[in-house]
């Protein structure tokens, strides 16, 4: 078979190679640039679908989050609000019991003091019994003679007042 | 993407399209070439010749090679581009979005954003310069070392350039052979023909001058191998030991790296030419122009 020269000119073959390269231009547009364009919008569309997602469920949350922490603030200044009433109820609470108690304990001491000088008086009065008869039987014995015992009780009475006069005026 | 037995059969039959015409160029070149030793550099070989008017038309190897090379690319694609997905990417997707995203940042890069469709062109060249020269590697006949085949791609590429050129009209065109003082316009011209001629002998010169390198140190070889070891006993003199190994690296060099880097070559002075040759701002303010009048006449 006949080779051709090493350089040699043939138009014929520079139209075909011409051709070819348009050719496989072509090919390569349609069979792999197309397709693998087409492809990657598909992945942009995706990608910008699921951007667009995520960005509405961040807007969605930042919603959530500020209407919760508005709850949170109204709650607090609820609670708050409950602390104070609740203090001040437990104020009145406290001042009323302090007033009861100092009431009844003023009751107590008041109380006390009656008895105790009911029982003085109760006692003083005895005491008076008891000096008048010792000193009635004192004197009888002393004086070996009948008195008049009515004189005598008499005059016992008024020297006793005059004791227990003196005795409170110290006190 | 379910897989199933179609989608099994039709990537069998793409990477059959992909393989298929390589063993054929294989088949074709064991048939047709007779079994030869020595020095010999010839063109391509003729397999048919049909009379056109000028010249006839000659089917050679370069021409039956370049449509394989196509062939092939074309079930490359197919098989590449076979069960896209936008959510689960397999691995040869990879590989087809990194070949899309790769030569589209080539163009953006030093084509600017008007040129973004020219990336299929680019990656055209890329790929038929590219594999052509890389069929070497089969024993097959490149087609990038036939001037015709190169002077093709080149005139396209000059016809490129000039489309662009004239897109500001024919008179922008012509004024611009004139800069930047009218007395250089011959040199201007000249620069314009011999853009393409430049193209077109740069490629093909590499890649036959690796052919004939190869061809020359392989022949040199054999000769050395004859006058070093020829009287050892029997058969062994007989086996050229020097040519094993050493045309191995002239053929990383000249085969995989230059065939390589000229198709690069190709495609980044087609890139700079195009898009330095396009009047940007004329064409700018040509279009702001066209808009006002059409505004005004309104």
């Amino acid at each position: 078979m006949q080779t051709l020269q090493v350089i040699s000119v043939n138009i014929w073959q520079i139209l075909i190679s011409l051709l070819n390269l348009l050719l496989l231009f072509l090919v390569l547009k349609k069979f792999l640039y197309k397709r693998v364009r087409k492809m990657l919008a598909e992945r942009q569309a995706a990608v910008e679908a699921s951007y667009k997602k995520a960005e509405d469920a961040a807007l969605h949350a930042q919603e959530d989050e500020l209407a919760w922490t508005k709850k949170m603030q109204e709650a607090e200044v609820e609670s708050s609000e409950i602390i104070r009433k609740a203090s001040v109820r437990a104020g009145e609470r406290r001042d009323q019991i302090l007033a009861d108690a100092k009431e009844q304990a003023a009751g107590i001491v008041r109380q006390a003091q009656q008895e105790a000088a009911l029982e003085r008086r109760r006692g003083q009065e005895a005491m008076k019994q008891e000096i008048v008869a010792v000193s009635t039987l004192l004197t009888e014995k002393l004086l070996d003679r009948e008195i008049n015992e009515k004189d005598h009780r008499k005059m016992m009475d008024s020297f006793i007042d005059e004791i227990g006069d003196y005795h409170e005026g110290n006190e | 993407m379910k897989k199933n037995g179609r989608f099994y059969f039709l990537d069998c039959l793409y990477l059959l399209i992909m393989i298929l015409p390589i063993l054929g160029g294989i088949v074709l070149r064991v048939l047709t070439h007779p079994a030869e030793s020595g020095v010999s550099i010839r063109g391509a070989q003729v397999f048919c010749t049909i009379p056109m008017p000028v010249q006839d038309l000659i089917i050679s190897e370069s021409q039956i090679n370049s449509w394989l090379v196509i062939l092939a690319v074309f079930g490359l694609c197919l098989y590449l581009t076979h069960g896209l997905s936008a959510r689960f990417p397999t691995k040869r997707q990879v590989v087809a979005e990194w070949i899309v995203e790769k030569t589209e940042e080539l163009v953006y890069e030093n084509m600017g954003p008007f040129f973004k469709g020219f990336s299929p062109f680019i990656c055209a060249i890329l790929a038929l310069s590219g594999f052509s020269s890389l069929l070497t590697l089969f024993g097959l006949y490149p087609p990038t070392s036939d001037l015709n085949v190169v002077a093709g791609w080149a005139i396209l590429v000059f016809i490129l350039i000039t489309y662009y050129k004239m897109k500001c009209g024919p008179w922008q065109y012509i004024k611009s052979f004139g800069d930047p003082v009218p007395l250089l316009s011959p040199l201007n011209v000249i620069s314009e023909v011999a853009t393409p001629v430049s193209m077109a002998f740069r490629h093909y010169g590499n890649v036959l001058s690796g052919t004939v390198i190869s061809t020359l140190v392989a022949a040199g070889l054999s000769g050395l191998s004859a006058i070093l070891l020829g009287n050892l006993p029997g058969i062994l003199g007989e086996i050229p030991f020097l040519q094993i190994g050493i045309p191995a690296v002239l053929s990383v060099y000249f085969d995989i790296f230059s065939g390589c880097l000229q198709a690069y070559i190709f495609a980044m002075l087609t890139m700079l030419y195009i898009s330095s040759g396009f009047p940007a701002d004329l064409y700018e303010q040509r279009k702001l122009r066209k808009a006002t009048i059409k505004s005004v006449s309104k």
